[in-house]
């Protein structure tokens, strides 16, 4: 088949966007219900085991339940944009995942030879980096379109939080972009196929890479560092006030970015999809992908089970004094080897 | 075909969101606007091959400026702007010929560009990259870069200054005569709690520990 006939190719980009939406959304969904069945099982109890079997199901009860729920408008609230921020909280969420490699080029029979992608281009990290940002507006406009003290303060909290660690976020990745010398996803996965694939990066950057990981973890709200929603102090934060397939939005918002920050992750330190083996059956390569992921996903819910919560200055404090300093020291290292050509 | 659809598109997004940034009066509304027009010019970029100035441009301008704009008008908590008679009526002539001016720029930019022969620059769609930006920074613009990266570390620097000194008193507060009785960190933030009270005896004196002489009226003669 001729794939690069402008028809077939603008076919085949619909279906692999449709693919990877739904792959997302499924990986969402048990997501859901696996940080619910390891958080019961770290705190000692069963969790939803009750919807199809051993809860299985779970997911898809609760989105017919949320959905068929009360859409509630705050009295006060400025309608438009109290609609508009979850739109752009999951709208960005989800337009950072099309970068992502899911495989290598594989041969299918009767289909041909194509690259398991859905966008190749020069800019890819900035894009990424580009499209978080701008999801920041989605809980700030939240916190303040709803009219609520608890929606504001946990707005404001998010946005601080957000802007402080996209720095050291940004920086930590610095370090991998010097190596490869691009910024194309693509073509820094496919730098780390040495060694029977596992010539990784996270080997000559374990430094960004735990900054990362800690300041990821920060920048999708999630615990220790989920102060915009801590409910001992705000209630629920910023979605508060949001209910019915909002509050879902929001609730998608969060585990797709998750899910995407653990992608970038996988691809930046953890060779995507090398793996041994993969040059041989490159299918093999798409399930390294998914189990790194996986393995992401399950540190995430991990942390939540085990970690208190920061105070808010003390996160504040550890983003700008000691994390920042850390991701710039690592440029500086890693640009020093660089330079005499030790890496 | 598709690439003017795209630009009639992207520009038009553009313009509706500026004329939205002027006419709203809710100053959140405004500023949404103005990273509406951000996100459509970098989709323009995109179009003209420029996507790493792209990138920078949501990077920088929607992801980093405006989140700051738009924090600080939710932590003012700033309210609509009230509608009142225009104050400065006489600048909407000037307005006006400033307008017809910009048009007649463009209607000549326009004409001129339509009638030169056209003449394909080579490789114009690699100047856009990364690599050819990069290379071109450190090597032929170097000295500008540098320049440019100074001014800024001199503008962090200065805002620093200007945010340390008084800058948790509001300006139009008065320094009063008399004794004042102020805690240490108030002056100081980073005091440390418990290094006992500060009296002052005179305005003056105050005004000079609370770091603002000069900028705050001194009320001795009442």
């Amino acid at each position: 088949m001729d794939w690069n006939n402008q028809y077939i190719h603008s076919v085949v980009m619909l279906v692999a966007i449709t693919v990877a939406f739904l792959t997302i959304m499924l990986l969402v969904a048990f997501t859901v219900l696996a940080e619910r069945r390891v958080l019961g099982f770290i705190q000692g109890r069963l969790g939803p085991n009750r919807v199809g079997p051993g809860g299985i199901l779970q997911p898809f009860a609760d989105f017919i339940k949320t959905m068929v729920k009360e859409d509630l408008v705050p009295d006060q609230s400025t309608r438009f944009v109290f609609l508009l921020a979850p739109m752009i909280a999951v709208i960005t969420a989800m337009m950072a995942i099309i970068v992502y490699p899911f495989g290598p080029t594989i041969t299918l029979p009767f289909l041909g030879t194509f690259p398991l992608r859905i966008a190749q281009f020069d800019v890819a990290l900035l894009y990424v980096l580009g499209v978080t940002s701008v999801g920041v507006y989605g809980i700030a406009l939240a916190g303040w379109s709803s009219n609520n003290k608890y929606s504001l303060m946990g707005g404001l909290r998010s946005s601080a939080q957000m802007i402080s660690y996209e720095l050291s976020l940004g920086l930590s990745l610095v370090g991998v972009v010097i190596m490869s010398g691009t910024l194309d996803i693509y073509h820094i996965v496919e730098q780390q196929s040495g060694w029977f694939g596992m010539h990784w990066n996270i080997i000559y950057q374990p430094l960004g890479f735990i900054i990362y990981l800690i300041s990821a973890i920060a920048e999708t709200n999630r615990v220790p560092f989920d102060l915009p929603e801590a409910e001992t102090e705000l209630v629920a934060g910023f979605h508060t006030e949001y209910s019915s397939i909002k509050f879902l939005l929001f609730f998608n918002a969060e585990y797709i970015n998750m899910i995407t920050v653990s992608m970038l992750a996988t691809t930046l330190f953890l060779g995507g999809w090398n793996g041994p083996g993969v040059a041989q059956f490159p299918l093999l390569g798409v399930l390294y992908f998914f189990a790194k992921i996986l393995f992401f996903l399950f540190l995430y819910i991990w942390l939540r089970g085990t970690l208190p919560r920061f105070r808010f200055d003390q996160l504040m404090s550890f983003g700008w004094k000691f994390l920042l300093p850390v991701a710039i020291l690592n440029i500086i290292l890693t640009a020093t080897l660089a330079m005499f050509g030790w890496i | 075909m598709i690439s003017s659809l795209l630009f009639i598109l992207f520009a038009g997004m553009a313009i509706g969101c500026a004329v939205s940034v002027v006419v709203q009066r809710h100053p959140l509304y405004g500023a949404i606007s103005l990273v509406g027009v951000f996100i459509s010019l970098a989709c323009l970029y995109v179009t003209l091959a420029a996507p790493f100035i792209a990138a920078v441009q949501v990077i920088v301008y929607a992801g980093a400026i405006m989140v700051l704009v738009v924090f600080v008008i939710m932590l003012l908590n700033v309210q609509r702007e009230e509608r009142r008679r225009p104050r400065l009526r006489f600048l909407v002539g000037a307005a006006v010929a400033l307008a017809g001016v910009l048009f007649a720029e463009a209607a000549f930019i326009i004409y001129f560009v339509q009638a030169s022969p056209a003449t394909p620059r080579n490789n114009a769609s690699d100047i856009g990259l990364t690599f050819s930006i990069g290379t071109g920074l450190f090597t032929q613009y170097l000295l500008p870069f540098e320049i440019t990266s100074l001014l800024l570390l001199m503008a962090i620097v200065g805002a620093m200054t200007l945010a340390r000194s008084g800058g948790l008193l509001r300006p139009n507060l008065a320094v009063v005569p008399g004794a004042q009785v102020l805690a240490p960190d108030v002056i100081n933030p980073r005091a440390p709690a418990g290094a006992g009270l500060i009296v002052t005896t005179t305005s003056d004196e105050a005004a000079r520990v609370l770091g603002v002489e000069g900028t705050h009226r001194v009320r001795d003669e009442e």
